[in-house]
């Protein structure tokens, strides 16, 4: 991608709410969670207050020189982005900690305007920031904001054209700073940055940026190895280890000043929120409220959604009236058969591919959107990472690796991309392979809820330990066989909030809209293609030759072959066909049948995502294995089930 | 850092409810999570409240709660607060 033009950058820590200024300065939607590690990327939209400018919503950075991956997305943005101004936005609550990253950002001489956010919560707090004198200390405009309410984010706007460099922060001890300046003039002679300091830039190197780094080398070439030897040298003159030496030094720096223009009030007792968070991770009751949430979640996705919901929208509309009115419509005015059965068919575009996606899918993934959104925007999912950290530790992952998991029921081609919040190659290769393997996305989710929530509580009950017992033991295996160690989990517990309900259904319409734009021409292209291998035979020939399998090992009638056939499409897509002829199966066959499609293989988009993350031998190698192994699995379900619970 | 025996204990052995002051990171806490802790706010001197340790160590400092798993919180060596219980 070209660089934009007078771009101005969001930076700061994650989960300050840049995601959430992002949309309110451009309109453009991201996916915005209450948690750390929601923006993976670089977002880029066009400001709705200045045509010409255009925002990037950059990573959350959790400090400077990166790290992480995130982190290392927000210097490659900085290095290469034509930056007008940089807006950082930070915690108002935690002021120190913001002004830690002022003090690098103010070292890069680029144009800057801090926007503290989350003024509300520092205000309940009992947390008063003088922003003024802030302001002063500085030299650059400083406002307060809360994004979510849209508070201060006008003036945030209108004070963008007096964005300035801010003033230096700090000086360090002077030994380093001889270290700097002979870099910073080493990057001026050898690879000078078109607008970010030189200064700045030796920071970051001699903090062991791997972007800087790189950058370096690239437009120093050969003689980057003059910059790498004063960096070895500085490293070897400091007395401990030096990038925590520099990060310890602008952390005094932001304490002193944040001590200068903050006040606290005493307060007597904790906040509601913080009394409700700390019972949330509580070791007794947080159990019990885990089973309290999803037994709500499966109430107003499994039942409400997919059971009221499909009902009236499948029954009554489609079959009811719109599928009898399409087909009287399109046989009298199409002459030619085969085009009548292209659109109203058994695998008709409209009567199979628009229903399944519509009737079927629609109601199911926004109950689970709205319910999803409401779990995100009230903090509650990084808690659970402190639920489940101990259950993850027995796959080798730490409770981190739950975000990406529960972002999975929502859509696992998202949740991939996410597995760049884990901190090692290990746990992401885990990860990947375990959301590929065995969590369902929404939309399968809710046709397992809807369909086995026809059958009984117990078989869900069934499918749900068996998915638990897939992912404990596949990931026990995966931990062995992948080498490396595991990370202990450090992470930050954002406040618990009361969800706003105009934010949450933003964000189900904007989801909503992702998942049809991707799914619709997925379900049709799915349904185009049933309709050609059943009119050419090789449907037919599929089931027959799939009959030992599906009919001998999973105990599934002999036409369920075609739902698999459909899950290499999309496994909802295949799963929805199991749906659709819920009526024939027996119990044990509906929840086979769901333990074997959900462990398929995961969606196309899923499939090109773990391309993209893990490259396409990794990818392949573990399709290779998920196959054979959901076929295993269920047909070993089929015999335990039919042997203990009850006969097909 | 070596830890000052009497003086400093691990914030994985202090009660619920206590204010605390770090006193240091042990050697076991490798240089890219003493990064990532000070990071979070945890510094040398720094107070900060333990809320709770079980299932993992809960923390409040600077208005933002933390939580470790025990392999960490066993080496970050705290203080009491003067006139803490």
């Amino acid at each position: 991608m070209t660089p934009a033009s007078n771009a101005i950058l969001l930076v700061g820590h994650p989960n300050v709410g840049k995601s959430v200024l992002f949309h309110r300065l451009t309109g453009a939607y991201v996916n915005v969670s209450n948690y750390p590690g929601t923006t993976v990327e670089v977002t880029r939209a066009s400001a709705r207050f200045d045509r010409e400018a255009v925002l990037l919503d950059t990573p959350g950075v959790l400090a400077l020189p990166s790290r992480s991956d995130d982190e290392r997305a927000t210097v490659r943005a900085l290095l290469e982005e034509d930056t007008r101004c940089l807006v950082q936005v930070g915690d108002a609550k935690n002021l120190r900690r913001t002004l830690t990253l002022t003090a690098l950002l103010a070292d890069l001489g680029v144009p800057l305007v801090l926007a503290l956010n989350m003024h509300d919560e520092a205000a309940a707090r009992g947390v008063t920031v003088d922003i003024p004198a802030l302001a002063e200390e500085l030299g650059i405009p400083v406002l307060a904001t809360v994004a979510t309410g849209g508070n201060g984010v006008a003036e945030l706007a209108g004070c963008l054209p007096d964005a300035r460099v801010p003033q230096a922060m700090l000086h360090y001890d002077s030994e380093f700073e001889a270290d700097i300046a002979i870099t910073a003039a080493a990057i001026t002679r050898l690879a000078p940055h078109p607008y970010l300091a030189a200064r700045g830039l030796a920071i970051l190197f001699l903090g062991g940026d791997p972007e800087v780094a790189a950058w370096l080398a690239a437009r120093a070439g050969e003689r980057f190895a003059e910059l790498e030897t004063l960096r070895q040298q500085a490293a070897e003159r400091a007395e401990g280890d030096l990038p925590t030496l520099l990060a310890r030094e602008r952390t005094e720096a932001a304490d002193a000043l944040s001590a200068s223009v903050i006040q606290r009030a005493l307060r007597s007792s904790p906040l509601l929120s913080q009394r409700i968070g700390q019972y949330v991770v509580h070791p007794l009751w947080g159990i019990p409220i885990l089973l309290g949430v999803l037994y709500l979640v499966y109430q107003f996705v499994g039942v409400f959604g997919a059971t009221v919901l499909v009902g009236l929208l499948e029954k009554d509309l489609f079959e009811g009236i719109l599928n009898p009115a399409f087909t009287d419509f399109v046989t009298a005015a199409v002459n030619v058969p085969w085009i009548t059965e292209v659109l109203v068919g058994q695998y008709g575009l409209w009567t199979m591919g628009m229903t399944y996606a519509l009737a079927l899918i629609l109601p199911i993934v926004t109950t689970f959107f709205f319910a999803f959104g409401i779990l995100e925007d009230s903090g509650y999912l990084p808690r659970l990472t402190v639920i489940a950290n101990r259950l993850f530790a027995l796959i080798g992952l730490n409770g981190r690796a739950v975000l990406p998991m529960v972002l999975g029921l929502g859509c696992v081609t998202m949740a991939t991309l996410t597995t760049r919040i884990l901190h090692s190659p290990r746990e992401r290769m885990i990860t990947i392979f375990l959301l590929a393997l065995a969590i369902p996305c929404s939309a399968q989710l809710g046709v397992v809820l809807g369909m086995l929530g026809g059958v009984s509580f117990t078989a869900v009950l069934i499918w749900t330990l068996a998915m638990v017992l897939v992912l404990l033991l596949s990931g026990f295996l995966a931990a062995r066989l992948i080498p490396g160690r595991r990370i202990p989990l450090v992470t930050e517990l954002p406040p618990m909030r009361l969800p706003i309900v105009g934010n949450v259904l933003k964000k189900t319409g904007g989801r909503l809209k992702w998942y049809l734009v991707e799914v619709i021409p997925l379900f049709l292209l799915g349904t185009f293609i049933m309709f050609v291998l059943d009119k050419s035979g090789a449907l037919p020939a599929i089931i027959e030759a799939g009959e030992p399998l599906v009919s001998g090992w999973l105990g599934l009638p002999r036409e369920a072959s075609a739902a698999f056939v459909m899950g290499f499409l999309r496994r909802d897509f295949g799963a929805t066909g199991l749906f659709a002829m819920a009526h024939t199966l027996s119990p044990v066959q509906a929840v086979v049948g769901m333990i074997t499609i959900t462990l398929f293989i995961p969606c196309f988009a899923s499939l090109m995502m773990m391309v993209k993350e893990q490259g396409v031998k990794v990818a392949l190698g573990m399709v290779a294995v998920i196959v054979p192994f959901a076929f295993l699995i269920g047909g070993l379900f089929n015999i335990a089930l039919r042997a203990l619970w009850m006969p097909a | 850092m070596s830890p000052k025996h009497g003086a400093r204990l691990p914030l994985a052995f202090i009660p619920p409810g206590t204010e605390v002051r770090l006193a240091g990171f042990g050697d076991e806490i490798d240089a890219l999570q003493r990064e990532q802790l000070t990071a979070y706010g945890l510094a040398e001197s720094r107070p900060l409240k333990v809320l709770q340790q079980r299932p993992m160590t809960v923390i409040l400092a600077d208005e933002v709660e933390l939580a470790l798993e025990h392999a960490v919180a066993r080496h970050i060596w705290v203080e009491r607060e003067p006139g803490a219980e």
